[in-house]
């Protein structure tokens, strides 16, 4: 336990320099951009030029680059960075969207888990078959198709054709939150209309967004499942007289470790496409309010969205590395 | 007249390759008695491992067993093992045929613990009800085959233990179901010498404690003089000569065994120098007609070259496939 808690500090301490070189190189290259935030910020073209020069006194933009990094990075650790568009402090803003964004994550991670694994796992069983042609075919698919098509396509056929979801609003948060993620807090509550509204809202944008690592996944499924199945131990297995299903359990238990990885790769890209997805389906979460960042020239806030997905990114990476040593005894910390 | 255990006849695996069919052993034929140490010798490649897996039908894709019957002596009757379902098949392995692998650091699952792999080979026959109660059977086993501390050792993982311990772990999942027939697949091979003598010994003992049969397949003369009582020489897949040991070592009348024993130090006469044999083994895809050894043999005849040989009976129980006799 004493090795596991210095392990914690050791990696929380290289999430530092991670976290501070994402932001500083999405700050860097707002910095590099040449326009005029202030002027966008005070209503454009119109905005008279007291108001202009009051704006850039507030948000140091006069100041060399390095300071106007140091006051966003000050104003995001105090929470006292204001977003110029809304006037409400910046983290503020991040903590309405979050679980928008969070949850769509989650149910998005669970169709990548419930239609990647088995597939790849069919694929690996019933190897250079029709099967695993129509498996790998469908991971090419998969990785191939731009989320705001498939995004559309389906909202035509499941809104437009057979309105089995719907698109607008967000259905209210349940009364007592344990986790502040809706969903999983009215599942917890046993609010269950609830939690099925959420389900209806959300399923389709989280299958889209979701889609993409599909593929990537079952062909890492099958490849690493029939790496672990071609190992002596295995045959060893059979020789013993095990029967086959208990066999690939043990074979799935050591192809785990590289799929572990890219799970943790995954819940990351998946972060990376909600801004899509979240336009597409009109979700009011972190991901569109980092598209309206950018068209607004919002930098604070781009910088505290970064922020957020950056330490999202390292946890999610963290938590990988410690599954490493539950699944494989001969990892130590 | 001893009495067999199991009998192979005319045992045919072919590989299913891009490159062609490889006819990895072809009409294997040879008996085990109860209770002895049958030894099965050859080079690399010539199919004793084929053979010895093939007893089971424990053949993977691309391989397939074609032809040959392996009648197995149960308490019950006999029974052709070849002809048995999957399901019936996983009953005799490990219970009543269990197998030794020749590299303990991969036979084992990296990520059980070695009491667990042993508890699962009991648990799998219905032995035991569950894991739980097996794993307090592995701590008996592991100490027949002589690990120290047994009670801590059951709860390591394979990455914990040395070579010699991890080969007594597989030795000692072997023997788990007190199996009538211990198929050795070169169980000293991937060991040091020092612990090889060790593992030989504890194989030898627990032979004797459970009133196994002992299949014992290696390219070791030394081991075979050691500890077998009969032996099959194999070479390109196919069974040259069977003997006993003494029959074996005094008398070799395959020109291959001949030159085997050349090539090594004889543990029963004294010979001055070794020799090679010259050439090397034949391409399995390809075999030479006849003879598979003719290409080889310094006293190759017309007949070699057109004629398979087949196994004749020359002295009492000594058995050879050459055209010399």
């Amino acid at each position: 336990m004493a090795e596991l808690k210095k392990f914690l500090i050791r990696r929380i301490l290289t999430f530092v320099p991670t976290i501070i070189g994402v932001t500083l190189i999405v700050f860097l290259i707002a910095y590099v951009i040449p326009a005029d935030p202030a002027k966008a910020w005070a209503g454009g073209e119109k905005a008279s030029p007291e108001a202009v020069e009051r704006i850039k006194e507030r948000y140091h933009l006069n100041d060399p680059w390095y300071a106007q990094y140091i006051f966003l990075v000050k104003g995001i650790a105090t929470n006292t960075l204001i977003d110029p568009r809304t006037s409400n402090p910046v983290l503020d803003d991040i903590r309405d969207r979050f679980p928008v964004t969070f949850q769509l994550a989650i149910i998005a991670f669970i169709f990548t888990l419930i239609i990647g694994i088995p597939l790849g796992l069919i694929s690996a069983l019933k190897r250079n078959s029709i099967v695993d042609t129509i498996v790998r075919i469908f991971a090419l698919i998969g990785v191939s198709t731009p989320v705001f098509w498939l995004g559309y396509l389906l909202i035509f056929v499941f809104f437009v054709k057979f309105r089995i979801t719907n698109l607008a609003g967000v259905p209210p948060t349940p009364a007592t939150q344990i986790t502040h993620v809706p969903i999983i807090d009215a599942l917890l509550t046993g609010e269950f209309t609830l939690f099925k509204q959420h389900l209806a809202r959300f399923w389709l944008p989280g299958f889209v967004l979701g889609f993409m690592g599909t593929g990537v996944l079952a062909r890492f499924v099958r490849n690493s499942f029939l790496e672990a199945i071609s190992g002596d131990y295995i045959e060893f297995l059979k020789a013993k007289g095990v029967p086959k299903l208990k066999i690939y359990r043990h074979a799935l238990k050591n192809a785990l470790v590289p799929i572990v990885t890219v799970l943790g790769l995954q819940f990351g890209g998946l972060l990376g496409g909600t801004p899509i997805t979240e336009t597409v389906f009109a979700l009011p979460g972190m991901g569109s309010y980092a598209i309206q960042s950018i068209q607004n020239l919002d930098f604070p806030v781009i910088v505290a969205i970064t922020f957020i997905y950056a330490l999202i990114y390292v946890t999610a990476n963290l938590v990988v590395d410690i599954l490493y040593a539950v699944i494989d005894p001969r990892v130590r910390y | 007249m001893p009495e067999p255990i199991l009998q192979v006849r005319d045992l045919t695996v072919h590989f299913y390759t891009y490159a062609g069919i490889v006819k990895a052993i072809e009409n294997v034929s040879f008996d085990v008695y109860k209770g002895e140490t049958f030894a099965l010798v050859g080079e690399t490649g010539c199919g004793k491992s084929v053979t010895s897996r093939a007893l089971t039908q424990l053949i993977e894709s691309p391989g397939r067993i074609v032809n040959g019957e392996v009648i197995y002596h149960s308490e019950k009757g006999p029974i052709d093992l070849l002809k048995l379902s999957e399901e019936e098949i996983r009953e005799i392995r490990g219970n009543e045929i269990a197998y030794i692998f020749q590299d303990p650091h991969a036979s084992l699952d990296p990520l059980y613990t070695v009491g667990y792999q042993i508890a699962e080979a009991i648990e799998v026959h219905g032995k035991v009800k569950n894991i739980k109660e097996g794993i307090k059977k592995a701590v008996d086993i592991l100490r027949a085959v002589l690990i120290p501390d047994p009670e801590k050792r059951v709860h390591n993982y394979p990455h914990e233990l040395s070579g010699g311990m991890k080969q007594r772990i597989v030795i000692g999942t072997g023997i788990a179901n007190n199996p009538r027939i211990l198929i050795a697949d070169e169980p000293t091979t991937a060991l040091d010498v020092t612990v090889q003598a060790q593992i030989l010994d504890l194989i030898n003992s627990l032979k004797e404690k459970y009133h196994a049969t002992v299949i014992l397949i290696t390219h070791n003369l030394g081991v075979v003089a050691e500890t077998a009582d009969r032996v099959a020489v194999m070479y390109a897949g196919k069974i040259v000569e069977i003997g006993s040991v003494e029959q074996i070592f005094k008398n070799p009348l395959h020109p291959y065994t001949k030159g085997l024993l050349k090539a090594v130090p004889n543990p029963m006469t004294k010979i001055e120098r070794l020799e090679a044999i010259p050439g090397t083994v034949p391409n399995l895809i390809t075999p030479p007609g006849g003879c598979r050894f003719h290409p080889r043999c310094p006293y190759v005849m017309e007949v070699c070259k057109k004629k398979v040989p087949e196994l004749v009976e020359i002295e009492d129980g000594h058995f050879v496939a050459c055209h010399l006799y």
